[in-house]
């Protein structure tokens, strides 16, 4: 019997386990690669794998947001011009105001009349009179600097304002729950501020001057909370809305001038058509590896 | 069988006065292949003003190279004025393999670069695991791409480790050795009076930065001291996380159960690790765990995240894994305290000194370095095509920082030729030149 086992133990050999203590395993390499090599590798785990259509969709809000500076641009063009006068201008912005009103009414499920007097009411009215009181400081800011350079620091700061702005939906929440809003937004934020300073600083009268600068910041500092509240109401008000502002600014755009139309144009065209397509097809690049050499990821959030 | 006797430089950013993981394997590895019978001589970067040629324990020669550590440890990365140092040095030592160290040191990469243009055989040993998608590692992994594409063999500290490896830098598995590390066992030692079982001690020596989970510590301590009122803290090491371990010291008043010693010198480990009878390793990310093997060697039962290569390294009865979650490490020592009566020290240590042996680690490199250089010896433009593999961009500007390492040489070749270099006669002490003596220690 004896014998038997001796002759056999030469083909049977332990099995290779996957440990590093006990020196050299008996029978195997140090650079043995088992078939278990590598089994524990998860690859593209988290990927989203995502929709042409629902990338398409997605991307209206950034042309919605580009229509909304478009438009905005062109208010100061006209009123730079003196095409729009100081009072046509204040009732565009006291309608701006009122409708973005109405819309957060009819859109915000727990709104009641009351927080709305109290609260965005007050705050409104202390804002713009704050914005009256310093309308003359604007009015003489860059009286000594040229147009070319005012013209210059505009676009170059607006174009940073386009690139920084948090396009996801979390940009001014409720009141009470901004919670740790990106350095980027607020660069962001700040740089159309300072845009609409330089604007406005090149206005004749005092009136000029505060009525532009309501104008733009009623849109810098609300427009994303409107938008927001507008597309998580209703997807299809939103998709509604967003294309008929898009049209809106193409025509008017398109009375202005013809080549910043076709550049618009040209421009709407990349951010909704071009760019999902190129985004879906290098996705198939993704490679995403995980296993068990991953550094592990903390379950709690470290309190500081 | 005589095995053929060679002359190993071993190269790395880390190296003695500092004390760490690589740091000890650089130093262990080299004693060990000394008393083989080996030339070993390690290159590093100089040390404050401790610059120049030492020699350590056993006539292990350590070229401190007058270059000033850059950003942690590291030596400024200059790709080509490292070639006449290195060169001079492989000339004058008559080295025949160069062995570099850790991914993260510039000066093993360079040193690697430069050895493979002038044909020596290169063997490569990581020691530490690295992730796929920060900007950081992609960096890393590039860099790790170039030097790995044209090694002779390389070495992994664990079988994760050589997953890892293998996924980052393309190289086929079979290039691949798992050589862990060891622990000497002699230094190690369990107490002759055991601490009593009264009162539970719990040992944590560790750096307290995020990597080694400090995190999970401060979540973890105040838990167990309230479900075992007879179970004490030790925790040794310093770091920026240690401000949060004291904060919550004060919260939970737990001054008298944990004992803060601050940063341990590594002569003065054994002599924590042995006042207590668990040790705790909390780290989210570990290749191999050497402190584990130290506590392991004086007797502790150790309790640890499973991650990394951690699950490898000591039998099932030696250690409990829990994942990295507070609640399940406070289940793991509650069992570890259970265990802890059926625990002898001695039997532990005894079974430790079977396990891991620095000697078997010298001579499982050994069959690697006697592999490399079976490698057969490519000429300039094959090794060149290998390059070329790294990626669209990255190959073609390899493919041409290795030609102009290339033409360096030969003008270095040139200018001041091999024969003018001075080879230097070894240094034979007593112990190794008798080989009777050697004979009769083994």
């Amino acid at each position: 019997m004896d014998h038997h086992l001796a002759s056999d133990s030469p083909q049977v050999r332990p099995r290779w386990r996957k440990v590093a203590y006990g020196g050299m395993q008996p029978g195997f390499d140090d650079n043995h690669t088992d078939e278990s090599f590598l089994e524990g590798m998860v690859m593209n785990a988290n990927v989203v794998r995502r929709d042409m259509l629902k990338v398409m969709l997605d991307s209206v809000s950034i042309s919605e947001y580009l229509c909304i500076v478009a438009l905005v641009v062109l208010v100061w063009t006209y009123t730079l011009e003196s095409t729009i006068d100081e009072n046509r201008l204040l009732c565009i912005d006291v309608s701006l105001l009122v409708s973005g009103f109405l819309i957060l009414l009819f859109t915000r499920e727990k709104i009641s009349l009351s927080i709305l007097v109290h609260h965005y009411f007050l705050n409104i009215s202390f804002f713009i009179m704050g914005l009256y009181v310093l309308a003359p400081i604007y009015q003489t800011l860059t009286r000594s600097i040229s147009s070319d350079s005012i013209w210059a620091l505009t676009v170059s700061l607006l174009v940073i304002h386009l690139f920084l702005h948090d396009y996801s939906e979390s940009t001014v929440n409720a009141p009470g729950a901004l919670k740790n809003p990106a350095l980027t937004s607020c660069i962001s934020v700040n740089a159309s501020v300072v845009a609409s300073v330089f604007i406005a600083s090149r206005l004749p009268s005092r009136l000029h001057v505060f009525a532009i600068m309501l104008f733009s910041l009623q849109v810098f500092l609300f427009g994303p909370l409107v938008t927001c509240c507008i597309k998580k109401y209703s997807f299809r008000l939103h998709l509604c809305f967003s294309i008929s502002l898009m049209v809106v600014t193409l025509s008017f755009v398109y009375m202005l001038r013809c080549l910043l139309f076709v550049l618009l144009l040209s421009l709407l065209v990349f951010v909704n058509v071009v760019c999902p397509y190129w985004l879906i097809r290098i996705q198939e690049y993704k490679f995403e590896i995980n296993g068990p050499w991953d550094e592990a990821k903390l379950c709690f959030a470290i309190r500081d | 069988m005589d095995r053929k006797k060679h002359r190993i430089m071993m190269v790395s950013d880390f190296f003695y006065p500092n004390f760490g993981g690589v740091e000890n394997h650089i130093y262990y590895l080299s004693q060990c292949l000394l008393k083989l019978g080996h030339k070993v001589v390690v290159v590093t970067h100089a040390y404050g003003n401790r610059s120049g040629v030492r020699y350590m324990t056993g006539g292990l020669k350590v070229y401190y190279v007058p270059w000033r550590p850059f950003v942690m440890q590291n030596s400024f990365p200059t790709l080509f004025p490292s070639l006449p140092i290195i060169r001079t040095i492989l000339i004058r030592e008559r080295i025949t393999i160069v062995h570099g160290h850790q991914a993260f040191s510039t000066l093993c990469h360079e040193a690697l670069m430069h050895s493979r243009t002038m044909g020596y055989r290169v063997v490569f040993t990581d020691h530490s695991l690295y992730g796929f998608s920060d900007a950081g590692s992609i960096h890393m992994n590039k860099v790790l791409q170039f030097t790995l594409a044209d090694v002779s063999q390389a070495i992994c500290v664990s079988h994760t480790s050589k997953e890892n490896t293998v996924l980052r830098s393309g190289l086929p598995p079979e290039k691949v050795f798992v050589i862990p590390n060891a622990v000497d066992t002699a230094m190690f030692k369990p107490a002759v009076v055991q601490p009593s079982h009264s009162e539970i001690v719990i040992v944590v020596i560790s750096r307290l930065v995020y990597r080694k989970g400090a995190d999970l510590l401060v979540e973890v301590i105040p838990d167990v001291c309230r479900l075992h009122p007879n179970v004490r803290f030790i925790v040794g090491g310093d770091g920026p996380k240690r401000v949060r371990l004291e904060e919550m010291r004060e919260k939970h008043s737990l001054q008298d159960r944990v004992e803060m010693l601050g940063a341990v010198p590594h002569a003065q480990v054994r002599s924590v690790l042995i006042s207590g009878h668990i040790f705790l390793n909390s780290s989210l990310t570990e290749a191999f765990c050497i402190a584990i093997l130290e506590a392991a060697s004086c007797g502790l039962l150790t309790v640890s995240t499973r991650v990394g290569g951690v699950p490898e390294v000591l039998p099932d009865d030696m250690i409990i894994l829990a994942e990295p979650d507070p609640g399940d490490m406070v289940l793991a020592i509650e069992r570890a305290i259970s265990m802890l009566p059926k625990v002898d020290p001695q039997v532990m240590h005894n079974r430790m000194r079977e396990l891991y042996n620095w000697h078997d680690v010298a001579k499982r490199t050994e069959i690697v370095y006697d592999r490399a250089l079976k490698c057969p010896n490519q000429n300039l433009l094959e090794r060149l095509s290998r390059y070329l593999y790294c990626g669209v961009w990255a190959g073609k500007l390899f493919f041409l920082v290795m030609i102009v390492d290339f033409l360096f040489w030969r003008l270095l070749e040139l200018w001041q030729p091999a024969e003018d270099i001075e080879e230097i006669p070894d240094l034979t002490l007593p112990h190794i030149s008798n080989k009777e003596t050697l004979q009769e220690t083994e």
